[in-house]
């Protein structure tokens, strides 16, 4: 990977980039939609802080991940969506395109080094879009926002991930079909589809839930709220990387059909195996500064006693609030600690408005050890004290930890108007112009 | 034998392009490779250089069987109508090439300055002329280390003193061992630089041999290639 070849074709990759046209869109778009998610974030965390007269108790427990870093970064979930795709596939098309992938596939490298190459420029390219990103946490610092380091790094973490999985799929998409707008169009059908898989696969349970859990908008929420799954990075990865592997079969155009018939379905079973592998690892992290995804230590250290796997059937519809606050403020946090947490969702239709009262709608039983309670509730004390009832376990004394203190900051986004609107356009612009001129 | 070609055979759908083929090439020499539009001339190269798969056959460089996948060790193909890179400027080009294979900048200058491409080497290559953009490419293929080396169509594009330039040029590597087999469809440009000529009509080799070997093939006691062309095809 260092030979002087393989720093010859970065170098390669990293001017076709810059001669991209669509990534000079992409760099000039990308500093008004951060620097406008930032600014009504800085401004909507201010008001709720108390800047406009509001209650005191408001402001306890406001958290900047939530309040600015999330709907800053925000704005990177849309570019790597909608316009991140079209750069990473001009990279890899536009030599199908041109013949040039003719000359390159007698070169004294291989398909795979030059893919790597395009890999690690379009990774760099995305990393150079952050700036902006990276300026609003130094402007909130300059307000004197505070910020909580693994919260923040985490979350970058998510969007980076959420880059190679684009790249990835983008560079599968150029690879096998045969032009870039044939493969602009696979792609936003991949996205699409996810949505889809998001959709149905939530409250279902099963199969169809788990592999929504790692859908692109699925995967970065997690990293939004401060968590970090070792699955999610598993798979994440491992879809990214199978799509440069799956663009590596397709693209040398003197195999034949059955090499790129066998080979997909070996980088498909390949992908799926090392997906699935990842899916079981149950490791996780809460990263959060206040702990949200993780019940306190003293209720983690008296749960860590069950050793025998849990059983909870909820009869919630997918649509019904209360089921995503059972998933986030119950089911998450024991799948972090309990050995294994079996969820059955039991109910029969998809809002829960008219189900009858037969059909139990609104409980949820929780079985352990042969023994079963049913609870209709999905506040987090109250499900613990009925867990620690069923498994016979002392509940901890109430706990004398301090709580999250909350980091309330009635600043306004001073310069990052300026900063996001008017600079880093007239920056990418020079930046442009100059790399033309060159 | 620098390289023997054995029953190559190439279909797209009900289509056979190349049927059966069968010629050689031998070291330092620049066989001509002619056919009339959609002969296969094209298919044959790329087929060649394992950029299209073949159906059938077998190619031995130096008597040894070299699969697709690795001909690009044996032999380099630079295709016709293909402009690479259109944003990067002619010196990179030839730079990013040189540097793959490993030439010295001397190298690469001199190469360029045998094609007239020195007052080019700033330009974009999607600003360079049908002409122009053949010479940036020639010199493309001249900066490989290759003993062999395919080449669609050279001459087109090019003005009759550019095309007699450069057919001095690509005479003057063949006479220092590299070899040439170049596809050509002006058949006086080809008997003027061709030592052999393979003819390929319909997907078939037709003749292969000198001028005069293909004369006697065709039964002309006089003539020169078209004549011999028309006669074989």
């Amino acid at each position: 990977m260092r030979s002087p070849r393989w720093l010859l074709l970065a170098g390669k990759e990293f001017r076709e980039l810059l001669a991209s046209r669509a990534y000079w869109l992409l760099l000039l778009m990308i500093g008004p939609l951060v620097g406008q998610g930032f600014i009504t974030a800085v401004n909507l965390y201010a008001e709720v802080s108390g800047a406009g007269g509001g209650p005191a108790a408001l402001s306890q427990g406001l958290s900047p991940l939530d309040g600015i870093l999330a709907p800053s970064f925000g704005a990177y979930d849309l570019a790597v969506t909608l316009l991140f795709p079209f750069v990473a596939i001009r990279l890899v098309a536009a030599e199908k395109e041109s013949g040039a992938l003719k000359l390159m596939l007698q070169a004294p490298v291989g398909v795979g080094s030059s893919l790597a190459a395009k890999g690690v420029v379009i990774l760099a390219g995305w990393l150079i879009a952050w700036a902006p990103g990276l300026l609003t946490l130094v402007l909130w610092k300059s307000y004197g926002g505070h910020l909580h380091a693994p919260e923040a790094l985490n979350l970058l973490a998510g969007h980076a991930l959420r880059a190679v999985l684009a790249a990835g799929v983008a560079a599968a998409a150029a690879g096998v079909c045969s032009g870039p707008a044939t493969a602009a169009i696979v792609t936003l059908g991949f996205t699409v589809g996810a949505w889809a898989l998001e959709f149905i696969g939530a409250g279902r349970g099963g199969v169809l839930q788990e592999l929504a859990s790692f859908t692109p908008t699925a995967a970065l929420r997690g990293f939004e709220q401060g968590q970090l799954r070792l699955s999610t990075v598993v798979v994440l990865l491992a879809a990214g990387a199978g799509g440069f592997v799956l663009a590596a079969v397709w693209l040398p155009t003197g195999r034949g059909w059955r090499f790129r018939v066998v080979g997909s379905v070996l980088v498909a079973a390949g992908f799926a195996f090392v997906a699935w592998g990842g899916s079981l690892v149950r490791a996780s992290w809460d990263l959060s500064e206040n702990q949200r995804n993780s019940f306190s230590k003293a209720d983690q250290a008296a749960l860590s006693g069950i050793k025998q796997p849990l059983h909870i059937t909820v009869y919630l519809a997918p649509e019904d609030p209360r089921l995503t606050d059972l998933e986030r403020s119950i089911i998450g946090k024991l799948r972090m600690i309990l050995p294994r947490v079996d969820v059955a969702y039991a109910a029969q239709s998809v809002s829960g408005l008219f189900e009858a009262q037969e059909d139990h709608y609104g409980e949820v039983w929780y079985e352990l050890g042969g023994r079963s309670v049913m609870s209709r509730s999905t506040t987090e004390p109250i499900v613990l004290e009925t867990l620690y009832q069923l498994a016979g376990i002392e509940p901890p004394p109430a706990s004398d930890e301090p709580g999250y203190p909350g980091y309330p900051l009635a600043a306004r986004p001073r310069s990052a108007p300026l900063v996001f609107y008017a600079l880093w356009p007239l920056i990418v612009c020079a930046a442009w112009w100059a790399n033309y001129k060159r | 034998m620098l390289l023997s070609v054995e029953g190559l055979s190439k279909r797209f759908g009900s289509n056979a392009v190349l049927k059966n083929v069968r010629f050689s090439v031998r070291d330092s020499e620049v066989l001509g490779l002619i056919g009339p539009n959609g002969a296969g001339k094209t298919t044959l190269f790329e087929c060649l250089a394992g950029l299209t798969h073949a159906d059938g056959g077998d190619v031995k460089f130096r008597d040894r069987t070299v699969a697709g996948a690795r001909r690009k060790e044996a032999l380099f193909y630079l295709p016709d109508a293909i402009s690479p890179w259109a944003d990067q400027r002619v010196s990179w080009a030839l730079g990013f090439f040189g540097g793959l294979y490993a030439r010295s900048k001397t190298e690469v200058i001199e190469t360029a300055g045998g094609l007239g491409l020195e007052a080019l080497m700033g330009s974009r290559i999607g600003a360079l002329s049908k002409g122009e953009l053949k010479r940036a490419l020639l010199a493309i293929g001249l900066l490989t280390r290759h003993p062999l080396l395919l080449l669609d169509e050279p001459f087109d594009g090019l003005d009759l003193r550019q095309a007699r330039e450069v057919m001095a040029l690509l005479k003057t590597h063949a006479s220092r061992g590299r070899t040439l087999f170049v596809s050509i469809h002006q058949l006086i440009d080809a008997s003027r630089v061709c030592d052999r000529l393979v003819l390929l009509s319909a997907g078939k080799v037709v003749g292969e041999g000198t001028l005069a070997e293909l004369r006697a093939k065709a039964g002309l006691s006089e003539g020169g290639l078209e004549e011999v062309f028309l006669a074989l095809t």
